[in-house]
């Protein structure tokens, strides 16, 4: 079975993850993310091409240096989401406050 | 309430200023006659089947959906402050533990509403779901409507 690529799939790894914020400010190459971490060249070259797959990461030829750039526009897909999902409890809060507020006049009817 | 850098990728944090003292505040939401009455999205009813507002105390919710789906919410009480603070563990999936704090300011109550999740993953995991679950929501909203509709054309 083919594993779904999504952004969702990209960040649930905290290596992922990891890599992400390391070149979110400013692209890295490929060697330089590997010294960073405390894994083996073959792990991160899997890793990269996960998040290449899912569009969070493009490496881009540079003479003979692989640059990964963060593609952060698709990262607003998942802060979207968290809203609605945000949303889905602020919607209780409101229920909360209707109903506060017929039982206010309620009681104060009597 | 936990809330720091570390937690930062798998919590929610909503507050709402109600227009009610917080002894009311506070009774609506530990008295499950009234949690039946505003717990769960819009077109849910609710079942209570326990509540026991004490440390170690259960609670237990059913949710029943406009569908006809019941989504089955227990939780285990871990801190209970009366008019300050509840903490639950919310233990059927997905696992997370809300930490409600009320406020008194005068006529109102400050209320926030932490929810930490056990791991980004399943933070994750809850967001996508209940994500792809909208296009749903947006149907029964719109039958929703629709019936709202309806009814007042056979009214008129």
């Amino acid at each position: 079975m083919k594993a779904r690529r999504d952004v969702y799939q990209a960040i649930a790894d905290p290596t992922r993850r990891a890599i992400i914020s390391m070149i979110a400010s400013q692209p890295y190459n490929v060697n330089a993310i590997a010294e960073k971490f405390d894994i083996s060249r073959q792990a991160i070259s899997l890793q990269l091409k996960i998040l290449t797959d899912c569009g969070l990461v493009k490496i881009k030829q540079q003479g003979r240096e692989r640059l990964c750039e963060a593609q952060l526009d698709k990262l607003s897909e998942v802060s979207a989401f968290v809203d609605q999902y945000r949303q889905h409890w602020e919607s209780k809060l409101d229920a909360l406050e209707t109903y506060l507020e017929k039982l206010k006049k309620e009681r104060h009817g009597k | 309430m936990e809330s720091n850098s570390t937690t930062k990728d798998r919590e929610l944090i909503i507050s709402r200023t109600l227009n009610a003292p917080v002894e009311l505040v506070w009774e609506v939401w530990t008295k499950p006659e009234h949690i039946a009455n505003w717990w769960g999205p819009n077109g849910f009813t609710n079942t209570i089947t326990k509540m026991d507002v004490t440390p170690g105390g259960e609670f237990h919710l059913v949710m029943h959906g406009p569908d006809g789906t019941d989504y089955i919410n227990e939780s285990v009480f871990k801190e209970v402050i009366p008019l300050k603070k509840i903490v639950y563990a919310h233990v059927s999936s997905p696992s997370f533990t809300a930490t409600i704090n009320f406020e008194a300011q005068g006529e109102q109550t400050l209320i926030t509403w932490h929810m930490l999740f056990e791991s980004a993953e399943e933070f994750i995991h809850v967001v996508k779901t209940y994500g792809a679950d909208k296009g749903l929501r947006q149907n029964v909203e719109k039958l929703e409507v629709y019936l709202t509709s309806a009814k007042a054309k056979n009214k008129a």
